[in-house]
């Protein structure tokens, strides 16, 4: 394939996946690994580098509808990117040394994994932590956020867990190029028992500072084509706006089943290359 | 809203505006001067520090070619989200609340430790 064509079909893989993450909240992640390293052959540690500026440029595009509303914790983003980033780190510290197959079916299975997760209902725990845990206390994280005009206050639980829960999430986006806020999402609603729209925004606050410690890593040690990354990203910061204006036209939650099934497919086929077959 | 919070909101906006206005444009203007040179033209991977990157984009004949402004893109995003922290350590000093401006400055370490690490490996 022509530098031209693969820059084509790159922007176009990027724009697909920022119109997806953008409707359905599902990380781009998805679906340029497959397509750099199933559909362009590209090595697994070229892709994933790639990919993660396409997640960086998907939580920094996303971010500023979160900045003023209360929304993104930062205090329980900062203490948990400490560990989310000290597993990113460490994933890409051993991204070289791990296996292509065994990368193809760690993936398969975090796809996998979100196809499922988008077919149960993301309802929140309404009542929320009835107090805060020692920890939380001390740290001060609980908080409140707007709605409707007036201000929600929470209470935060279970940070421990938590913090443990984001070593492994950070360690899988810098191996796998994804952002992990699905991994990231369920930690904060259901351990730390967050309002469900402060663990997603908080989410997003923390995946481009996780995905910046890898790609930070990749972009030193030679992983990245600027060609392909500047594709990536155009693509994804592109359809992440289109997204953002069809949002309202269209069903996100059927979308985001249809999405799910497309994935499924594509994960067995990640998990078939893993197997070697 | 506190003068704080509300300089922390407006502070964050304005990164945020100003780096993905930095990175589209340099990008864009990446992408152009790759077609304008008839899309066969393949930027090097760049490697290194973050100097050596920049320094291989300018000065090993890409200066005005499309590897030095896709490689400044590059690397305006990946700063980005170092910078908003940089801000809200920031913040976080001038609200006397050391404990999150330690916490800061941990994560800002570990960015750097993967930049020296990869480089070290590369």
């Amino acid at each position: 394939m022509t530098p031209l064509l693969t820059v084509l079909v790159v922007l176009l893989g990027g724009v697909v996946a920022g119109i997806i993450g953008s409707l359905t909240g599902l990380g781009g992640g998805l679906v340029i690994v497959p397509l750099l390293t199933l559909g362009l052959h590209m090595p697994v540690p070229e892709a994933v580098g790639v990919s993660l500026f396409g997640v960086i440029a998907t939580s920094t595009g996303a971010a500023p509808r979160f900045v003023g509303t209360g929304l993104s914790n930062v205090r329980v983003g900062l203490f948990l990117q400490m560990a989310a980033s000290s597993g990113a780190l460490l994933g890409a510290l051993i991204s070289h040394r791990v296996p292509a197959h065994f990368l193809f079916l760690i993936f398969g299975a975090a796809m996998l994994y979100s196809a499922v997760m988008s077919f149960i209902p993301t309802a929140s725990d309404v009542a929320g932590a009835p107090v805060n845990s020692p920890l939380a206390g001390r740290l001060r994280l609980a908080s409140r956020y707007e709605q409707d005009g007036r201000w929600v206050e929470y209470r935060v639980a279970g940070v421990v867990p938590a913090f443990c829960i984001m070593i492994g999430a950070g360690f899988l986006s810098a191996l796998l190029g994804i952002g992990s806020g699905v991994f990231k999402v369920l930690a904060m609603d259901k351990l730390m028992r967050l309002p469900f729209r402060v663990s997603t925004a908080t989410s997003n606050f923390m995946i481009g500072m996780t995905a910046a410690t890898s790609a930070g890593y990749y972009l030193s040690h030679g992983d990245i084509p600027p060609l392909t990354a500047g594709a990536v990203i155009l693509g994804v910061i592109l359809g992440a706006y289109a997204g953002g204006h069809w949002m309202k036209r269209l069903s996100t939650r059927m979308l985001r089943r249809v999405f799910a099934v497309v994935l499924s497919l594509v994960a067995l086929e990640m998990l078939l290359k893993g197997f070697g077959a | 809203m506190n003068a704080l919070a509300e300089h922390r909101r407006w502070l964050t906006a304005w990164i945020l505006r100003l780096s993905i206005a930095l990175c589209l444009i340099s990008i864009v203007a990446g992408l152009a001067l790759f077609l304008i040179h008839g899309g066969t033209l393949q930027p090097a991977n760049p490697s290194g520090s973050l100097v050596d990157i920049l320094d291989g984009a300018l000065h090993r004949g890409e200066a005005l070619h499309a590897g030095a402004f896709l490689v400044a893109g590059l690397l305006v995003l990946l700063l980005t989200p170092v910078t908003r922290l940089l801000a809200g350590i920031y913040i976080s000093a001038r609200a006397r609340d050391w404990v999150y401006v330690l916490i800061g400055l941990v994560v800002v370490g570990l960015v750097i430790a993967g930049l020296l690490l990869g480089q070290a490996g590369s």
